[in-house]
């Protein structure tokens, strides 16, 4: 359970997400690898460099429901945020918050893609 | 029971089939086409968990075509979102979803929510199915019911009950005609159906007639002549008093029908004497169709006349004159009518 424990340790609420997959934790394991693949096709930093906000809301939107499912709480309230403010018309606003939370989403890739 | 899970997005998929899988067979779509796919392939589906947002067809979409092709109705539909608040959930809904279930699932809800939803629907759909099969019972009681009652009729005026089944044969084809060739009478198929049923009851009003009178071999005195006429009244009098034995529609065409067959178009028919379209049309062909067949069949008080001669006596005006419209409408089918084709 590494992984969990790190993801956990980058504020994840692993818990909620394992009682969501009815404690089946090879399961939500092997949804939690599918994560960074589609992160990386899903792509909101291009959307927003090409400035197609529709785009960027859409691909967001989608995000946030995965991450929301599988729990990882950082990356979830970041899209949500992101959502929310590309649908209020606050597109600089969104932009930052989806800079702001690069690092982070990026950590949680590398620890899914490194875990057993 | 198969539930269908439609998302682009795997991970949603997985989850879901995760939580439903011991109790329910699962069918995953990854759009909105596969879907759609799945539904018309004919699977049984129990009820569809629908991500709105996807490629190639999206959650709209899917419900639109459910909609057009009328599974709407039996299929349960659950919108999948992780939007809070917005307009294509209101249409979600106004399409006909009947639930919206948010991301991030909370398993326990859900499928207390959708097992209830099937519940409710698999109730419904079973009643629904009892339902038609009664009403298809009662359809058929009705029209057994109709017809008894016309033999009977038959049977006291020394006929063989042939007559009631070509007044309803006659009718239906000079109604299908008329329908074609004059679309302001507004007679689609399912009218005129219930219209050639109800014919068959026209004279029902004979059985208040004497014997001495109804089967008279030579020709009626005017007092006897008075008598006979009151099989128009008397007939709508008999169905007043039965009007629940059959279907409302029926009722109101076959009370019209006993009551006006015998009125003309220039107003010289009785009971009433009504003029022109004011008889309804299908009284109007009951009465073509019932003088058609009463010379072209023998009676106690006559040969039966041939084919032409009887349209010729029609045409003719001398058994009363009808409406112009109907007798182009019965010279168009004269040769269906001719060779009988109508009996089958």
């Amino acid at each position: 359970m590494a992984l969990l424990e790190e993801l956990k340790g980058l504020g994840s609420n692993v818990d909620e997400g394992l009682e969501r997959f009815m404690g089946n934790a090879a399961l939500y394991e092997r949804m939690l690898r599918k994560l960074p693949d589609m992160i990386k096709k899903t792509d909101v930093a291009g959307a927003f460099a090409d400035g197609e906000l529709k785009e960027a809301e859409e691909r967001a939107h989608a995000l946030k429901g995965a991450t929301g499912n599988l729990s990882v709480t950082p990356l979830y309230e970041g899209y949500t945020k992101v959502v929310d403010l590309l649908r209020a018309g606050q597109p600089d606003e969104a932009k930052a918050v989806y800079d702001g939370m690069t690092s982070v989403q990026e950590q949680v890739i590398a620890c899914i893609e490194r875990g057993e | 029971m198969t539930i269908l899970i439609v998302d682009d997005v795997e991970i949603n998929r997985g989850l879901l089939t995760e939580i439903f899988k011991d109790e329910y067979n699962i069918i995953e779509a990854s759009n909105g086409v596969e879907a759609v796919e799945v539904l018309n392939s004919g699977a049984r589906i129990s009820a569809m968990l629908l991500d709105l947002m996807m490629p190639e067809l999206d959650g709209l979409g899917v419900l639109r075509e459910m909609n057009r092709n009328g599974m709407i109705k039996s299929i349960p539909v659950f919108l999948i979102t992780a939007a809070n608040s917005n307009e294509m959930l209101m249409e979600g809904y106004n399409l006909g979803a009947v639930d919206i279930i948010s991301k991030p699932f909370t398993p326990h809800f859900l499928r207390s929510r959708i097992n209830r939803v099937i519940e409710l629907y698999r109730h419904r759909n079973e009643l629904e199915s009892i339902v038609a099969e009664q009403v298809e019972k009662l359809n058929r009681m009705n029209q057994s019911v109709i017809e008894t009652l016309a033999t009977v009729i038959e049977f006291r005026d020394c006929e063989s009950g042939e007559h009631v089944k070509r007044i309803s044969g006659l009718t239906n084809l000079l109604l299908t005609q008329v329908s074609n060739t004059y679309p302001e009478y507004h007679l689609p198929k399912a009218e005129i159906e219930k219209i050639a049923l109800a014919s068959v009851l026209h004279d029902v009003g004979k059985i208040a007639i004497p014997d001495g009178i109804l089967n008279k071999p030579g020709r009626l005195t005017p007092e006897e002549f008075e008598i006979m006429k009151q099989h128009t009244v008397k007939g709508g009098e008999i169905l007043q008093t039965i009007p629940e034995i059959m279907d409302a529609e029926i009722y109101e065409y076959s009370y019209d029908i006993a009551r006006h067959h015998h009125e003309r178009w220039d107003g010289r028919g009785y009971p009433d004497g009504l003029k022109g379209d004011e008889t309804s049309i299908g009284a109007q062909v009951v009465a073509v169709a019932d003088v058609y067949d009463a010379l072209t069949s023998e009676r106690v008080y006559k040969k039966a006349f041939d084919h032409d001669t009887a349209v010729r006596m029609i045409r003719g005006g001398e058994c009363g004159t009808f409406n112009e419209k109907l007798l182009s409408a019965f010279a168009a089918v004269e040769d269906k009518i001719r060779r009988r084709e109508w009996l089958d």
